[in-house]
């Protein structure tokens, strides 16, 4: 039987991984290794689509066109789109108020962004498992709405994927925790990504895992500490330079980097080179990096007493705290958990791959394979209806355990009304306003005087923690289907033409691919090779410069024919040609200014 | 309405008897819930307000193991939708019969009657415990000065300690009840309202003090 793969699409980063005999495995990239492939996409003007490692660089050549951190927009409408986002990417309304990016020349949807990581993912999986893989667990953030549940799942079937799960991050994560251990107790997973943070609280028995309580933020996560330690660092360069898009892609790139080495180092030096040549050099202590983030760190204690409170339990009644999420290796994050929970996290598992492994038992788990665990999640935000006065009426409360149904009778106000209409929100505020709305939805009733139709309508929220409606009027008898569309989401119209346009990558044999792929890294590499000479062109004796010359000319050809191998090997060659120019020009502390070929090598 | 379930289910797949039971004994298959069947039936449990907590959770880890959708991921269509409803069942009758409040509560559903049913009026201590509490909460909410505020405060949180132990106490009281002899409607419903009320009552001093102190923070 195909293998059901299990996916973490996570906000910076995305990993797939199976279940084998020995346990869950990531499976790495045939060609490089790499475990990890970065949540980045690049759309070229020609209709190219470049994605992970490669995209990630491109990010400070085409800023506008390369979108990091999709996951922060699933689900979202376009008034949802704040200021900081405006000013790195560029937003289209799409119909119904939907979010849409302009990238490369095109408006996308941010699931079309995340289908092409998940096609990535899935061919890295046939590569290696060497057969067909059509099925797959796509983890989400516990705290993710309806609406961002949805647009996961039609990012999976825009990739080709039937997604037969979703399944919350933090569950996934001790699912690959508890593996080993048949363990007894009451477990909290903290889990801080790159752009979300989760946490939940877990009842282990007997290999059941039971949810008691989730809470979250969707919009907190370590992109967030890199914007903050950006913002530092070009604190003392003008506006205009300070907000292109470029020069912040490079400052965010640069202070990831300085985020990861202060989580061992007391200090790290972080240089960013500007546009108009000007070296900007900035020493950042850990002090004081402590103290640009604090308040964001800070902001997951509310989450975690609210979990507890929900769960009834106070910390002392947690036995054990793990660590998910790439953000818990800083110092100061494992500080906080260690405040609220009165113990140190466990971090034993690779907490970049935690929740794929758990991904990968969950899909063992629905194959059959796993028969001695069972997962029991929640449903995270409440979910009710408008009423009269715009009046939030809670139909499910949050942390229900799914799959949970409610059934609601209706009726009408107005003799001769010939339809119910039905709002549904999620959130958990008094006004209906106030909370999220997913779905509005008129059914068809007979026509009567006023109060006397009775329709009863039933909500049920899957195992996914994805919402669907029927309806039966109780004096027929006659059942109604409810066609369900998520504000903001796609239509089944929308997904069926976009399956169509995508064919085109799905067929895409791997040679076309390749060619492709090699044409992008040689446009990367002649792009900073051009920068360079016009700008520290001085540097070079005349022998050196002309030898550079020509393996530009080559590769200018080679650029133009079919033959990717050949690209490839230019692509070496002028490589070659540049690195003693590039190390003299690192020597004078340019070191951006090889900005691409710096970045991919991060 | 037919006051008998059945005695007698043919499992839809292999036609064994499967009686009651959520899935079929024998080949497993989830089977349609039986017409009529109440939360303590859908857990296999005789009808009583009597519960014991460990039993209970043993049943409902049982139940779920057998029509989880997890389990029924491979089956046809009407399969995994059987094990979907029959999945949501279980969670709503372990979610009511698991908190005494929630399974007397159903009990006077079941019964054909509600909390706001037989005329039940406020308690006339209950009564003068809201308005004198609502009081406190409105001087909290308009006092300014710091040393005042700090008193109010102190004030509101004793009142809210001696609530929450009135609760506790309530509540036990209700269980205990659960397990001698059954308590009669009225009795069951008496004791309900004065739960809700003082459920509310501490609600809204949580609201109260939980806006104070992050105003408080804010101006520090």
């Amino acid at each position: 039987m195909a293998p059901i793969v299990g996916i973490d699409l996570g906000t910076t980063n995305s990993l797939v991984a199976v279940l084998e005999d020995g346990g869950p495995r990531v499976l790495p990239d045939p060609e490089t290794g790499a475990r990890l492939l970065p949540s980045a996409v690049a759309f070229q003007p020609d209709g190219t689509v470049v994605v992970g490692e490669r995209a990630r660089a491109l990010e400070a050549v085409q800023p506008l066109d390369t979108i990091l951190s999709v996951k922060r927009f699933m689900g979202l409408g376009f008034e949802h789109v704040t200021a900081e986002d405006r000013a790195r990417y560029r937003f289209v309304e799409g119909a119904e108020g939907s979010v849409r990016f302009e990238a490369g020349g095109r408006a996308v949807t941010p699931p079309e962004v995340s289908a092409h990581v998940l096609r990535e993912l899935k061919r890295r999986a046939e590569a290696v498992l060497g057969e067909a893989v059509t099925q797959a667990v796509i983890t989400v953030p516990a705290y993710f709405n309806d609406s961002q549940r949805q647009a996961t799942r039609d990012a999976g079937r825009l990739a080709g994927l039937e997604v037969l799960r979703l399944v919350n991050e933090p569950t996934a994560a001790s699912l690959a925790y508890g593996l080993d251990k048949q363990d007894e107790g009451v477990v909290a997973v903290y889990d801080l990504g790159g752009g979300t943070f989760d946490i939940s609280i877990l009842r282990l028995h007997g290999g059941v895992f039971e949810v008691l309580a989730t809470s979250g933020d969707t919009r907190l996560g370590g992109d967030d500490f890199d914007e903050r330690l950006a913002g530092l660092v070009l604190a003392d360069v003008d506006e205009a330079e300070r907000s292109a898009p470029a020069v912040r892609a490079v400052a965010r790139a640069v202070a990831e980097r300085a985020k990861r080495g202060l989580s061992d180092a007391v200090g790290a030096e972080v240089v960013v080179t500007l546009p108009s040549g000007r070296t900007v050099r900035r020493t950042v202590g850990r002090d004081e990096f402590e103290t640009l983030v604090r308040d964001l760190v800070e902001r997951t204690a509310g989450p975690c007493r609210q979990a507890l409170r929900d769960a009834g339990l106070r910390p002392e009644d947690v036995r054990e705290v793990v660590a998910v999420g790439g953000s818990t290796r800083v110092p100061l994050v494992r500080r906080q958990i260690e405040t609220i929970f009165h113990r140190p996290p466990l971090v034993d598992i690779d907490p970049d791959e935690v929740v794929a492994l758990g991904a990968g038992i969950q899909a063992g788990i629905l194959a059959g394979g796993r028969r001695d665990m069972l997962l029991l999640d929640v449903v995270p935000l409440s979910l009710g209806i408008e009423t009269m006065g715009g009046v939030f009426t809670r139909l499910i409360d949050r942390n229900t355990t799914i799959p949970a149904s409610v059934k609601e009778t209706f009726t009408t106000a107005v003799d001769n009304q010939t339809s119910v209409d039905v709002h549904v929100l999620q959130g958990e505020r008094e006004l209906a306003s106030d909370n999220r709305s997913l779905a509005r939805f008129k059914i068809p009733i007979a026509q009567l005087p006023a109060g006397v139709p009775r329709l009863e309508v039933t909500f049920l929220i899957d195992a996914n923690g994805i919402l669907s409606v029927t309806a039966t009027d109780l004096r027929t008898g006659r059942a109604h289907s409810v066609d369900v569309k998520p504000s903001y989401g796609l239509t089944e119209e929308e997904i069926e033409r976009m399956l169509e346009e995508s064919i085109d990558y799905a067929e895409e044999d791997v040679r076309q691919r390749q060619v492709r792929e090699a044409r992008v890294e040689a446009d990367m590499i002649l792009h900073a090779t051009r920068d360079s000479l016009a700008r520290e062109g001085t540097l070079l004796a005349e022998e050196e410069s002309a030898r550079i010359r020509a393996a530009v000319a080559a590769l200018e050809r080679a650029r133009e024919g079919e033959d990717y191998v050949a690209m490839r090997d230019a692509v070496e060659a002028l490589s070659q040609e540049t690195e003693p120019f590039a190390r003299r020009i690192m020597d004078r502390s340019l070191q951006e200014a090889l900005a691409n070929r710096r970045l991919e090598e991060l | 309405m037919e006051a008998a379930t059945t005695v007698r289910r043919e499992c839809r797949k292999c036609g064994t008897d499967a009686g009651p039971a959520l899935v079929c004994p024998r080949c497993q298959t989830v089977q349609p819930l039986a017409p009529g069947a109440d939360l303590f039936a859908v857990l296999g449990l005789p009808r009583g307000l009597a519960l014991d907590a460990a039993g209970l959770e043993r049943r409902y880890l049982a139940a779920s193991r057998a029509v989880h959708p997890d389990r029924h991921q491979t089956a046809s269509e009407v399969d995994r939708e059987l094990s979907l409803a029959a999945s949501a069942a279980v969670n709503r009758a372990y979610r009511t019969l698991r908190d005494p409040i929630a399974r007397g509560r159903y009990w006077l559903e079941l019964h054909g009657t509600g909390l706001a049913d037989g005329g039940s009026s406020v308690p006339a201590d209950v009564a003068a415990d809201v308005f004198a509490t609502q009081e406190k909460l409105e001087e909290l909410r308009v006092a300014t000065d710091a040393g005042e505020r700090t008193e109010l405060r102190h004030d509101v949180e004793g009142l809210r300690a001696g609530f929450a132990a009135r609760l506790g106490g309530l509540r036990d009281g209700l269980v205990a009840a659960y397990a001698g002899r059954e308590p009669g409607l009225d009795d069951l419903r008496r004791r309900l309202a004065e739960i809700a009320y003082l459920g509310t009552l501490l609600g809204d001093i949580d609201d109260a003090i939980g806006e104070g102190s992050d105003g408080t923070d804010r101006r520090h």
